[in-house]
């Protein structure tokens, strides 16, 4: 048995050795990707992934992950196998200059107000949400919705309304449908995050004890 | 927090592959480094510059996992409330920083259960000095200040290299830290600059760790082959050396401050080289404990099996019944 200074790991009776737990194959949840608000009206931002079983868990893992500490307004979290990626390009570049053309029967619908979202949607078509990465080693950020019947379509939508960007490194485009929003509601989850003032550096005043501590001891 | 930039266990004289590479290919990827940009998951990389980060990625987050048990230890018995809300928020960074860093180095293609397994096995190593134990609150104390700050020091460095999913999860874990250093050297002051008692305890928590600390960036790096590329590469962004130098000349003059001392006679910074000089740690101890023979080896990982086992049947509840199709993550 494990022999513990910790009171708590002796209580389990821990086997000093023992064989590795068999896993099954890729017992593993799927992964999820997040996105959150800094502050109201601020785009929303790449932050990482989740491993969870469905979506709702995967928001609470995400919550917990990623805005346990800062600020934050609203989160999405997206099942990453919904995510349509580009290539990516240079630091210069843009990653809709190399995107493959689509057939001619599936060319992009010109995005025109004119054109009345019902028949939009009639025709099939969907809300896609557009994220741009502007440089390496940063993150992606939201850019905007393109209405689209399909994720290549969706790209060259995108490349359209948003191709004068510069650079883009790479774009990703998800299916608004699959994107699970935080609601308006939710924000209250957020409003003490920046309370816990032990969790910050500056509630630290270590310092002040130094200085008293040289003060009255000039030979240490 | 827990990060030491050097990865034990790639033997120098293992050949790099690199004649197997494609000459253009790799080219352009060195290119692409050499002017500053970084590399992305869905960029070709050479199979040497997949495997070394992989490695590092995955053995730093192994560092936050164990590292964590050492201070977890004390925040049922950590003195005052306030302090158990912090050590309690710290150690939940560091499980936090380990689900970053996992997540990162999936995206090279390892598998975040296959990482989990090495762990286990003892086939994926830590940091080495999370083999030693805490037995006093100074203890961990000194692992909140002085392993953070090495550690910090590691991290700024790596949040500079090549790899964009590595970079950004430093981005975030450095962001976190800030607290973490200041709670601890906050702590250790207070002990420091306490009653005598609690000075002796501090003083002799130092003493148990400082060996510990000198050997945490690891030994000498030898200017091999393999060192050459990887720096080159910016797989690696600072020798061994510079930095266990950085991190005296930044720590030393803040232990002695508060009237502590550190147990090496030969310890001084020779003012003239700008290098500090200190009895060469006992690296063949060293590779005795990191090899699984040291204090907390054999608990670590069996606090970590554990933990595995008895989270089983809460995966399978969530599960479902439902087969999952597990996605390497994107970024």
């Amino acid at each position: 048995m494990i022999h513990s200074l910790d009171p708590r790991m002796n209580r389990l009776g821990l086997p000093e050795t023992a064989p590795a737990a068999a896993k099954p194959a890729l017992d593993q949840f799927e992964t999820y990707e997040v996105f959150h608000q800094k502050k109201e009206g601020a785009p929303f931002v790449y932050v990482g992934s989740v491993h969870a079983p469905e979506a709702d868990l995967a928001f609470l893992f995400a919550k917990e992950q990623y805005s346990r500490r800062f600020a934050c307004t609203g989160m999405w979290v997206v099942p990453t196998s919904a995510i349509t990626v580009t290539e990516y390009a240079g630091d210069t570049e843009s990653a809709y200059d190399t995107l493959p053309l689509l057939p001619r029967s599936a060319a992009p619908a010109p995005v025109d107000e004119s054109v009345e979202q019902e028949e939009a949607y009639a025709a099939g078509e969907e809300d896609y949400d557009i994220f741009h990465l502007k440089k390496r080693g940063k993150a992606h950020q939201h850019v905007g919705k393109v209405r689209a019947a399909s994720p290549a379509e969706a790209l060259q939508v995108a490349k359209a309304v948003f191709g004068e960007q510069r650079p883009v490194v790479n774009v990703w485009a998800v299916r608004s449908a699959d994107v699970l929003h935080s609601e308006d509601d939710d924000r209250d989850i957020w409003a003490t995050t920046t309370d816990k003032k032990y969790r910050d550096a500056i509630a630290y005043k270590v310092q002040d004890r130094i200085e008293k501590f040289k003060a009255e001891n000039p030979q240490a | 927090m827990y990060g030491s930039a050097s990865t034990h266990d790639l033997p120098s004289t293992a050949p790099t592959g690199l004649e197997n590479e494609d000459p253009i290919l790799l080219a352009e990827f060195e290119a692409r480094i050499a002017r500053g940009e970084k590399i992305e998951p869905g960029d070709w990389m050479p199979a040497l510059y997949r495997k070394q980060l992989t490695r590092m990625i995955e053995q730093h987050a192994h560092s936050e996992i164990i590292g964590s048990l050492p201070e977890g230890t004390w925040i049922t018995r950590a003195p005052g409330f306030r302090r158990k809300m912090a050590q309690m928020a710290k150690v939940q960074d560091e499980v936090g920083h380990a689900q970053l860093l996992y997540s990162a180095a999936e995206t090279l293609g390892k598998t975040r259960e296959q990482m989990l397994v090495d762990l286990i096995n003892g086939k994926s190593k830590y940091s080495n000095v999370f083999n030693y134990p805490t037995p006093t609150w100074a203890d961990s104390n000194v692992i909140s200040w002085l392993i953070d700050a090495g550690a910090i020091v590691n991290q700024l460095a790596n949040a500079k290299g090549s790899y964009g999913p590595y970079c950004r999860a430093l981005d975030r874990i450095c962001a976190e830290e800030a607290f973490h250093l200041k709670y601890g050297h906050d702590a250790v002051v207070h002990m420091a600059t306490g009653t005598p008692i609690q000075r002796k305890m501090m003083q002799e928590a130092l003493n148990r760790w400082w060996p510990a600390i000198m050997t945490f960036f690891g030994p000498s790096d030898k200017m091999s082959v393999h060192t050459e590329i990887l720096m080159r590469w910016k797989v690696k962004m600072a020798s061994n050396d510079e930095c266990r130098n950085q991190f005296l000349d930044m720590y030393v003059p803040k232990i002695w401050e508060i009237g502590l001392t550190l147990p090496d006679a030969n310890l001084r910074k020779n003012e003239e080289t700008g290098q500090w000089e200190f009895t060469e740690p006992d690296w063949e101890d060293f590779k005795r404990v990191i090899n699984g023979d040291g204090p907390c080896n054999a608990e670590r990982l069996a606090v970590r099996r554990a933990a595995e086992e008895n989270g089983a049947w809460v995966r399978r509840a969530l599960s479902a019944g439902k087969t999952h199709q597990y996605v390497r993550p994107l970024a």
